[in-house]
């Protein structure tokens, strides 16, 4: 058992890489929209690697999570607008409710679909984004396929200097924040039951369930948890970023598949990984956007078929093994 | 009137449900023999409709052509695939399979976005229309429907009179156990997963005649879902189960169309696919190994 101290020692390079992102795009000019860019990515891969890496099952609706908390921040600031008094208090309840929301949403598809195992678990999430996108359209909830726009709404209620404060800084910074909160979950969920309960689990799930581990119950845990990240990611942004909201942007399956590249590439369960993933995938497809446009999915998907096939643990799996018995092993996680 | 109206979708459902089946046979082929799910499966499909788009426009020739090319082209895609990709795959965690087929599915629709655009394509197919008292059908449709019928018709054949498919069999129902008997069980893959993504390509073309103006390299992305539906309905495993459930999956989405277009502030095409979603988690929840046939 290692010393209690040295738990949280890995969480000291992907806060560091998180500064850093910062205060490159605080300081030099110009920067500020790439490395914003970049911490989505990283916050997207780590939000996302607590489920998919620690329990092995993929969620290919896990971009829904994000299209809900877009949506909690959208009708917190649109129909709190008349309210007098409560300045910033929407986009706090904004958050709350882009959080509470999503973990509603994936308590209501968890308790159905995390009853089953493995390929009928990732069969039935690749309805969960279309089947909600296709609800909130046909039964015209939440302003339906017209979405919301909340621009209006939120430099009357913040003042035309917040607000645009908000969505150009404060927005990215709390993706930053968001991300190093989810940082710090996976770490105390690696090293606590959570993360030796689903580690048996990954290994062989009917065994861990002969050895009285409450299976279910740690996968709901991983489930939600990482939902509700993604909800706040959502609402962040998105939701406070163009402020407004559209479900067919929303729902744009789009991001699971960059969420899924992003934890493949760096390492699913590894906590380095999806930052170094999401640097990866960000700058080149920065990069790509620039030389060919249109091609970045072209030539990451065989980039993600040779990693499944020959390099399946990612680039810090990797590393990891390298650099097992050496000083840099209790940074890596 | 909405009587008369459910008739003629219903009708129109069940055409349109043979060809959901079929289109969903190759899924559940791959899944039996391999135990691997397809999550790529309408890339698949979308290739097969543009196959049949390119040689109609093109080349001038009639969609009745377009199917053994599509069946080859499908068989051969699905060897190359087999042999390159999965083969590694077939002891490896669900996770790496799922992934693969998914980045694979992925790679077809931007190799097909590259080359053709990413507007929506079609083609007009003249073939006289079957006018009925409920609806009038155009003639490809009910071409459509007989070779997807055709098409299960033979696949049991094959599956039950053929010592190739006693031996698919036999891996599905115990591959180690087929292995002691002198089945060649890496032969047994490589050939069902070509024969299941032919079957997938071969549905494509057929489903052509259902989308006057529906081609496009991200159309694959609603029939992945209709055909886990579909199987899942079917028994997961079950390839001729399959073609049933499509048949009772078209008739339910053409029925509750019908009746969400009769109530008032819906949007009856968004709930139709709604549902379908529902009726994906529903029957997972209440009998995974599918309603129909299964044990």
């Amino acid at each position: 058992m290692k010393a209690k101290h040295t738990k949280y020692l890995p969480l000291l390079p992907v806060s560091c890489a998180y500064f850093i992102l910062f205060l490159i795009g605080k300081n030099v000019a110009g920067m500020w929209q790439l490395m914003a860019m970049l911490a989505f990515y990283c916050a997207l891969g780590q939000a996302f690697n607590i489920f998919i890496g620690m329990t092995g099952y993929v969620d290919f609706g896990y971009v829904a999570f994000l299209g809900v908390g877009t949506y909690g921040m959208a009708l917190s600031v649109s129909r709190l607008a008349g309210f007098p008094n409560l300045g910033l208090g929407v986009v706090v309840i904004g958050l709350i409710l882009s959080f509470v929301m999503a973990g509603a949403l994936s308590v209501a598809v968890g308790a159905v679909a995390l009853r089953l195992r493995g390929a009928y678990f990732a069969i039935a999430t690749v309805g969960v984004n279309e089947g909600f996108r296709y609800l909130i359209e046909g039964a015209r909830i939440w302003g339906g396929a017209e979405g919301i726009i909340f621009s209006g709404q939120l430099t009357e209620t913040l003042g035309r200097d917040t607000a645009s404060s908000l969505s150009t800084f404060w927005a990215d910074v709390m993706v930053m924040i968001v991300a190093v909160i989810a940082a710090v979950i996976t770490v105390g969920y690696m090293r606590g039951r959570v993360g030796y309960a689903l580690t048996a689990l990954r290994e062989d799930e009917d065994a861990a369930k002969v050895m009285g581990i409450n299976v279910t119950k740690y996968k709901i845990i991983a489930f939600i948890t990482s939902a509700s990240l993604a909800g706040l990611l959502g609402a962040c942004a998105w939701a406070l970023k163009v402020m407004y909201v559209f479900p067919p942007e929303a729902f744009q399956i789009q991001y699971t598949i960059e969420a899924i590249i992003i934890v493949v590439l760096g390492g699913a369960g590894t906590l380095l990984g999806p930052v170094v993933g999401g640097l990866i995938y960000g700058l080149s497809k920065y990069w790509l956007a620039v030389v060919m446009p249109g091609f970045q999915l072209l030539i990451f998907a065989p980039i993600v078929i040779f990693i499944v096939v020959a390099f399946p643990e990612g680039v810090v799996g990797w590393v990891k093994r390298r650099a097992k018995g050496t000083a840099i092993q209790s940074y890596l996680l | 009137m909405i009587g008369q109206q459910l008739a003629g979708n219903l009708v129109n459902g069940f055409v349109l449900g043979g060809v959901y089946g079929m289109a969903t046979m190759g899924l559940s082929l791959i899944f039996g023999v391999l135990k691997i799910v397809n999550v790529g499966h309408g890339a698949f499909i979308m290739v097969g409709a543009f196959i049949t788009l390119w040689m109609f426009s093109s080349l001038g020739m009639s969609p009745v052509f377009a199917l053994p090319v599509a069946l080859i082209t499908g068989m051969a895609l699905g060897f190359l695939i087999f042999s390159t990709v999965l083969r590694r795959l077939i002891k490896a965690p669900e996770l790496a399979s799922l992934l693969a087929t998914f980045a694979i599915g992925m790679l077809l629709e931007e190799i097909a976005k590259n080359l053709f655009g990413t507007e929506f394509r079609g083609y007009n197919w003249e073939t006289g229309k079957l006018v009925l008292p409920m609806t009038v059908l155009p003639m490809s449709k009910i071409y459509a429907f007989a070779g997807s019928v055709a098409i299960t018709v033979l696949m049991y054949f094959w599956f039950k009179k053929t010592r190739a498919g006693t031996a698919v069999r036999s891996v599905v129902e115990d591959s180690d156990g087929a292995q002691v008997c002198g089945v060649n069980v890496s032969w047994v893959y490589a050939l069902s997963f070509a024969i299941g993504i032919g079957l997938t390509v071969l549905s494509g073309v057929l489903l052509t005649m259902f989308i006057p103006v529906g081609i496009n390299p991200y159309m694959g992305g609603s029939y992945t879902l209709k055909a886990f539906v579909v199987a899942v309905l079917g028994g997961l495993a079950s390839p001729y189960g399959a073609f049933f459930a499509g048949l009772a999956f078209g008739l339910i989405e053409n029925g509750s169309y019908t009746v969400f277009a009769a109530l008032p502030g819906v949007e009856p095409f968004a709930l139709t696919r709604f549902i379908s979603f529902v009726m994906l988690l529903v029957i997972l929840l209440i009998k995974p190994t599918g309603l129909l046939g299964a044990k």
